[in-house]
């Protein structure tokens, strides 16, 4: 039986991994990966809090979190294809306004 | 130190452009202290036989069976198919090209409107390029 707090360090770990890419990329794809990352950290310890209480509902709601992050993923795609019809680019430091 | 000494090699530059990505590297060290000091009782884990994708599926649709325990997520199930759609709605929306294109157009001409066939007219630059560099 491994512990929760392995669990809990493998999350940190992936969650600043994301958060690491998302302060140093500048790319708009590499955003979104790194955005998927920390959504996947917090479904590690969904499911490692639903073994540790003996409860089937972190899993679920992880389920659900992964439906999210596909409309997020789907949203954000439709995001880049117009940053890069725009801009023939997908730096995000290029996009400084909310309209062009 | 001469060129030659230098050479090409790619260089470490430390500055402030660094701050970003130490704070990530900091946040995991503070987060993995934290945790590694917290103490956790012996997990209660599920029974021995209980049939976990059942259960997840009986969550999700609120019946009352099986043998783990778990909450209603049946509202949760309606509000994510209103998500969905909305984000499916919106992907469409934003991927449309121009005022005229219409969904049919964007699936038979790969979404590619007349002004900005960037992708065909780059390849076609590339091979007449390439074809130019062999006369």
């Amino acid at each position: 039986m491994v512990p929760p707090q392995y669990y809990l360090v493998l999350a940190a770990a992936v969650f600043c991994i994301g958060v690491f890419g998302l302060l140093t990329r500048k790319n708009a794809l590499l955003f979104l990966m790194s955005v998927e990352l920390m959504l996947n950290a917090a479904n590690i310890n969904l499911v490692a809090f639903s073994y540790y209480w003996g409860n089937v509902t972190g899993q679920t709601f992880g389920l659900f979190t992964m439906a999210l992050a596909a409309a997020e993923v789907a949203v954000g795609i439709g995001i880049i294809l117009v940053l890069y019809r725009n801009f023939k680019d997908v730096d995000v430091t290029e996009a400084a306004t909310m309209r062009w | 130190m001469s060129d030659a000494d230098s050479g090409s090699r790619p260089r470490l530059k430390l500055g402030g452009h660094l701050a970003p990505g130490l704070a990530a590297v900091a946040l995991f060290g503070v987060l993995a202290l934290v945790f590694l000091r917290a103490s956790f009782g012996e997990a209660a884990g599920f029974e021995q036989g209980a049939s976990i994708t059942a259960a997840i599926g009986y969550a999700m649709f609120d019946i009352d069976a099986g043998a783990v325990p778990g909450e209603s997520m049946l509202v949760a199930f309606e509000i994510i198919d209103l998500v969905l759609v909305a984000a499916l709605a919106g992907a469409v929306m934003l991927a449309r090209t121009g005022a005229g294109a219409s969904v049919v157009t964007a699936l038979t001409d790969g979404g590619r409107d007349s002004e900005s066939a960037t992708i065909a007219d780059s390849v076609r630059e590339l091979r007449d390029t390439l074809r130019g560099g062999e006369e």
